[in-house]
């Protein structure tokens, strides 16, 4: 059975990458955002677990690994900071952080 | 086209349009639907891949963990419209034309880039399940990384609760 080209995953990457920028730049919700960026991590994880699939030493699938863990820490802290600016601003949507001092 | 060729092309339908989907509703819960129906195929293209630990992991992590946090956030940062009294779960988006063109504009740059590039499409193709080298690798070769990756996420939780907590 032939294997699928290496091509085929490079350019699904490049779609939800520039998907996930899309999302940055257009989103105001921080939330949003937050999605946006978790696609642009997956995006570099498919790219990494599509070039190791030709590495015998499978070096980007070890490093993908801990990509993931650094996303989930990133996302359990980004989400407890919104929660702390909902606190004191009331809103969550970037524009309308304004201080008032 | 082979049967692989098939379930790769499905999984990156799924994928690429629920992506498409999320940049292009405007409702917060829609868009964490569709990051769910993201996730589900990155699964499948990521098995596809030989990489069927990585998939595993990423079901558990994306689908069990982050998307219940994000789900959670959506909850406690709820707003009440003050007309209708429903709630507002629609985001407001600075214009359209310009990031999407910027976003665009980075595919297709990408598409050419990874096209024209003459070091990909001559490389060898091996094809198996990694399972066993990774669960070799991770406890004797990596296993520092993998530990110091184990008490990161510890450190980064118990720092995520305390700054969730209220500091009155």
């Amino acid at each position: 059975m032939t294997d699928i080209p290496v091509i085929y995953f490079l350019w699904v990457s490049a779609f939800l990458f520039a998907t996930g920028l899309s999302i940055l730049l257009l989103k105001k919700n921080t939330i949003f955002i937050l999605m946006g960026i978790e696609l642009i991590l997956n995006a570099a994880n498919l790219n990494l677990v599509a070039f190791s699939k030709n590495d015998h030493s499978l070096q980007g699938l070890y490093l993908s690994i801990f990509v993931l863990v650094v996303g989930v820490c990133e996302m359990a802290i980004a989400l407890a900071i919104v929660l702390q600016v909902y606190r004191n601003y009331r809103a969550i949507e970037v524009d309308q952080f304004k201080s008032e001092y | 086209m082979s049967q692989l060729v098939i379930a790769f092309l499905v999984l990156a339908l799924l994928t690429c349009g629920s992506a498409l989907s999320m940049l292009w509703t405007k409702n917060l819960l829609h868009a964490a639907l569709a990051m769910f129906l993201t996730m589900l195929g990155l699964a499948g293209l990521y098995v596809l891949a030989y990489a069927d630990v990585l998939a595993v992991a990423h079901l558990l992590v994306y689908v069990g963990g982050v998307l219940i946090l994000i789900l959670f956030g959506i909850m406690l940062t709820n707003q009440t419209d003050p007309a209708t009294g429903k709630n507002h779960l629609m985001t407001r988006e600075s214009g359209r034309l310009l990031p999407i063109s910027i976003g665009l504009s980075f595919f297709l740059g990408l598409f050419w880039l990874f096209t024209k590039g003459p070091w990909i499409n001559n490389l060898p193709v091996t094809g198996d399940s990694k399972l066993r080298e990774v669960g070799l690798g991770l406890l004797t070769e990596y296993a520092f990384p993998f530990e110091l990756a184990g008490v990161f996420l510890l450190i980064a939780l118990i720092g995520a609760t305390f700054v969730a907590k209220s500091h009155d």
